[in-house]
């Protein structure tokens, strides 16, 4: 089962998201913050994450950054509330396979994620 | 010597001066014939001075033929000034008014008709006793001056303006002096009055001359009061030592011996050091009663400008000033110009009753007005400037100003300086009244104007203050929103994306009910529900839009300034707009010139302004389709560029729905929006248009008709730099 991995600090988007994905047969982990992230992302080695940019404490680039350092290759999905050029082209350097602006339709999301993990498969 | 050759002696005197003065000022016909008219008074001073000292008959003859002359011809120079005056065409009578005088003229001198059998009058002056041609000749005489003078009744009583009190004063004058002549001949008659009248004669011709030679006369009635009150005094001052001299010298002399004249030259002494106190006081206390309404006027007028400076609000000064001068001197009409603050023109800043002028109204710089006004620095009056094209027809720097005074409808205009600088100017009309404006009245109109300037100045600059503070007041305000702005609408999109994938988890969840195992009755609230959450869904995406836009205009300019191709920006908004647009459904022109400068602009932003412009243009297009449903209809959108001088001119054009005249006005007010549904819109993206455009220093105007089209109107600086 491909698992994912969403991390973002408001908990009804770890709820939900969470709910709808497992109904599409995907192992589905949450973390709340950048710090679980990390620990969880070397624990379970999920195939996907989705990221969001903006969180309390450690951010979502902030993340990206270590992981990457550490030589995960996760695959990464960006989520950002607003639109920073800034932080986008930080991402994009780290390899980043999208970036979406919330608020985002469930429909859109679950195509890129079904795209990615079916392909992984 | 006696007094009829005094009179005689100060009528030469009088005229002579007055002949300078017409040479050297006068200009046209009338002034000519009017110098004509004071060289044959000349002559009859000159005859009435010898008379006064004939001592034989022969010399009187001689003095008395000169004398008529003169006196034969000022009834034809007097009708033929009439004849001009007036703009008579018909001559018939003028030479009529010649061939008399002429006549007469042979007869007094080469004939004994006139004159004969002499006698001596008051012991001093020799007259004859009116034969039956002497009788005649004065008929003739007569009968030109009734003539002349009914004309010019009839003239002056149809003439407006500076006309009428120029023929006022010519009647005035020619009453006097006509009849101090006439009076002079009366013992001719046997009718013994000493003729003292010969003195009123170069008052006479004073009295015209001013008329006639200045453009702003004075009322009248002043002065026919200053005359009455000098000639009072001065018979007092001149006469009451005279008349003590010859009532009392016998009694003088038996008491003082000698010395007798220091009784009437002490007198004399003391009579001519008050006398000018007694003309100024008579003088002073005569104009108060005559001037009442025009003194109260120019005291409020004083009043007003001193209390002007207190008002800091420039519309409400402006109209104060218009309104004061327009009620208390009662005027038709009034209205003031004021300088634009990019010095290039005047504009018709505030007016009352001025319907010829619109509210735009615009006079250029170096329009003849302006330019007059700041040669001159002082009123221009529209009547003297008719009267001077009439002296000098050719001047074609004068015909200008007056087309231009007469398209603002004005009787003078009173200019505002500030310094050297032409702040502005008050455009005055007639008066109600119909009387003309006076010298005293131009001089408190340049106060008030002048105190006027700086009250205007000021408020210029209390309103500049207001206007800087409200701008830092308005982006310190822009800072903090930005600030939060950002802090909120990531807040905000937080809410929204848990709302969004809240109902999204709540869509999938209903689809997974499969249809076949539940009654129709439930399946009918799972279909509302599923409506439900997917209108929940719609709203989240157009309040995330309407975040966006909102971050737009609290951030601008991301990026720096570059050099643009206009091209380029339309291309870059077409590939952004083709994501939300169809846009094979469009025809899309572009008439944008291949050497066109580019554009120092901030990209991004303008690419934005042309996404939101076309995306305006489909929707309204699409709506035309919907409501009109005409048949063949195709949208299209015309984008169109070209430099005028350092401008960048864009249009804009569609065939969409177009604005109502009602939703006109408010098109670029945040969160306004027509779009069929509201969904659609966000009400931000003309405010953004405009936001951006004005942060280039451009300005964006449109026209538009429904049912036709819209056309955006896109103005942008071309920088060099």
């Amino acid at each position: 089962m491909p698992k994912l991995l969403i991390v973002d600090d408001e908990v009804d988007v770890r709820e939900f998201a969470r709910n709808f994905f497992k109904r599409r047969k995907i192992d589905v982990v949450v973390a709340s913050s950048g710090e679980e992230a990390l620990n969880i992302l070397e624990k379970e080695g999920p195939n996907l994450m989705i990221l969001d940019i903006r969180m309390d404490g450690m951010d979502g680039i902030e993340v990206l950054k270590r992981m990457r350092e550490k030589g995960n290759k996760t695959e990464v999905i960006m989520v950002t509330g607003v639109d920073e050029k800034e932080a986008a082209e930080k991402a994009r350097e780290f390899g980043i396979i999208d970036y979406i602006h919330k608020p985002l339709i469930l429909d859109e999301l679950e195509r890129i994620v079904l795209k990615r993990l079916l392909k992984n498969k | 010597m006696n007094l009829f050759s005094l009179s005689g002696l100060i009528i030469i005197a009088t005229c002579s001066v007055l002949l300078i003065i017409i040479f050297i000022f006068g200009k046209n016909r009338l002034h000519k014939i009017w110098a004509i008219f004071n060289f044959v008074v000349i002559i009859w001073g000159i005859g009435s001075f010898l008379v006064g000292i004939a001592k034989t008959e022969t010399s009187a003859l001689f003095a008395w033929r000169l004398a008529f002359l003169g006196a034969l011809f000022t009834c034809v120079f007097f009708y033929h000034t009439v004849f001009i005056f007036s703009n008579t065409k018909k001559r018939t009578f003028l030479i009529f008014a010649y061939t008399q005088g002429i006549f007469f003229a042979i007869l007094t001198l080469f004939t004994n008709l006139i004159f004969d059998n002499w006698r001596i009058v008051f012991n001093s002056i020799y007259y004859n006793r009116a034969t039956l041609f002497y009788y005649i000749l004065l008929g003739f005489w007569t009968f030109v001056m009734i003539v002349g003078h009914y004309k010019l009744f009839k003239f002056s009583r149809n003439a407006t303006g500076i006309k009428h009190t120029q023929g006022v004063y010519l009647c005035f004058g020619s009453f006097i002096g006509h009849l101090g002549g006439v009076f002079a001949l009366l013992p001719a008659f046997g009718i013994d009055l000493y003729p003292i009248s010969n003195f009123a004669i170069p008052i006479y011709s004073a009295i015209v001359t001013y008329g006639i030679l200045r453009y702003r006369l004075l009322d009248i009635t002043i002065v026919i009061t200053r005359t009455g009150i000098f000639i009072a005094v001065y018979s007092l001052v001149l006469g009451s030592p005279f008349l003590i001299a010859y009532s009392l010298q016998t009694y003088l002399i038996g008491y003082l011996g000698e010395n007798w004249w220091f009784v009437p030259m002490g007198v004399l002494t003391v009579l001519a050091t008050v006398g000018p106190f007694i003309y100024i006081f008579f003088n002073s206390k005569a104009e108060e009663r005559l001037l009442r309404t025009q003194r109260q006027y120019q005291n409020t007028l004083r009043q007003a400008s001193s209390g002007m400076i207190r008002i800091r609000n420039l519309r409400e000064l402006l109209n104060l000033i218009v309104h004061v001068i327009t009620k208390t001197v009662k005027l038709e009409s009034a209205a003031i110009f004021l300088l634009n603050s990019e010095n290039t023109h005047y504009k018709l800043a505030a007016k009352r009753d001025s319907s010829r002028l619109t509210k735009d109204f615009i006079l250029e710089r170096n329009s003849p007005l302006i330019k007059q006004l700041n040669l001159k620095r002082e009123p221009i009056v529209y009547e003297e400037i008719q009267l001077q094209i009439q002296d000098n027809p050719r001047d074609s720097k004068m015909a200008a100003l007056e087309k231009q005074l007469k398209e603002i409808n004005t009787a003078i205009v009173v200019p505002s300086f500030v310094g050297n600088r032409l702040l502005g100017f008050l455009v005055l009309g007639k008066k109600l009244s119909g009387k003309l404006y006076s010298q005293d009245d131009l001089n408190v109109f340049s106060v008030l104007a002048n105190q006027a300037a700086l009250a205007i100045e000021n408020a210029q600059f209390y309103e500049d203050i207001k206007e800087t503070q409200e701008q830092l007041f308005q982006a310190e305000k822009m800072a903090t929103i930005g600030t939060m702005a950002d802090g909120l609408s990531h807040q905000v999109n937080n809410r929204f994306q848990a709302l969004s994938l809240i109902a999204g988890d709540s869509l999938d969840i209903l689809q997974t009910i499969e249809d076949s195992k539940i009654s129709s009755k439930v399946k009918d609230s799972l279909s509302q529900l599923k409506h439900a959450f997917e209108r929940i869904q719609a709203n989240v995406i157009q309040g995330g839009e309407i975040v966006k836009g909102l971050l737009k205009y609290s951030r601008p300019g991301q990026r720096g300034f570059e050099f643009v191709n206009f091209n380029k920006i339309v291309d870059g908004a077409l590939e952004m707009v083709q994501y939300k647009v169809r846009l094979q459904e469009l025809d899309i022109k572009r008439i944008i010139p291949k050497d066109l400068p580019k554009l120092k602009c901030n990209l991004t932003q303008l690419e934005e302004v042309f996404f939101n412009l076309i995306d305006n243009a489909y929707d309204a297009i699409k709506e035309r389709k919907e409501i009109t449903a005409e048949e063949g209809f195709k949208g299209n959108i015309i984008i169109s560029a070209v430099q005028k001088n350092e401008y960048l001119w864009i249009t804009f054009q569609d065939n969409g729905i177009g604005f109502k005249d009602k939703d006109k006005e408010k098109v670029f007010t945040p969160f306004f929006t027509t779009k069929a549904t509201s969904k659609k819109g966000t009400g931000l993206g003309l405010y953004v248009i405009q936001k951006i455009v004005n942060f280039h220093n451009g300005t964006v105007s449109l026209n538009s008709t429904y049912n036709k089209g819209t056309r955006f109107e896109i103005v942008l600086p071309l920088s060099k730099k």
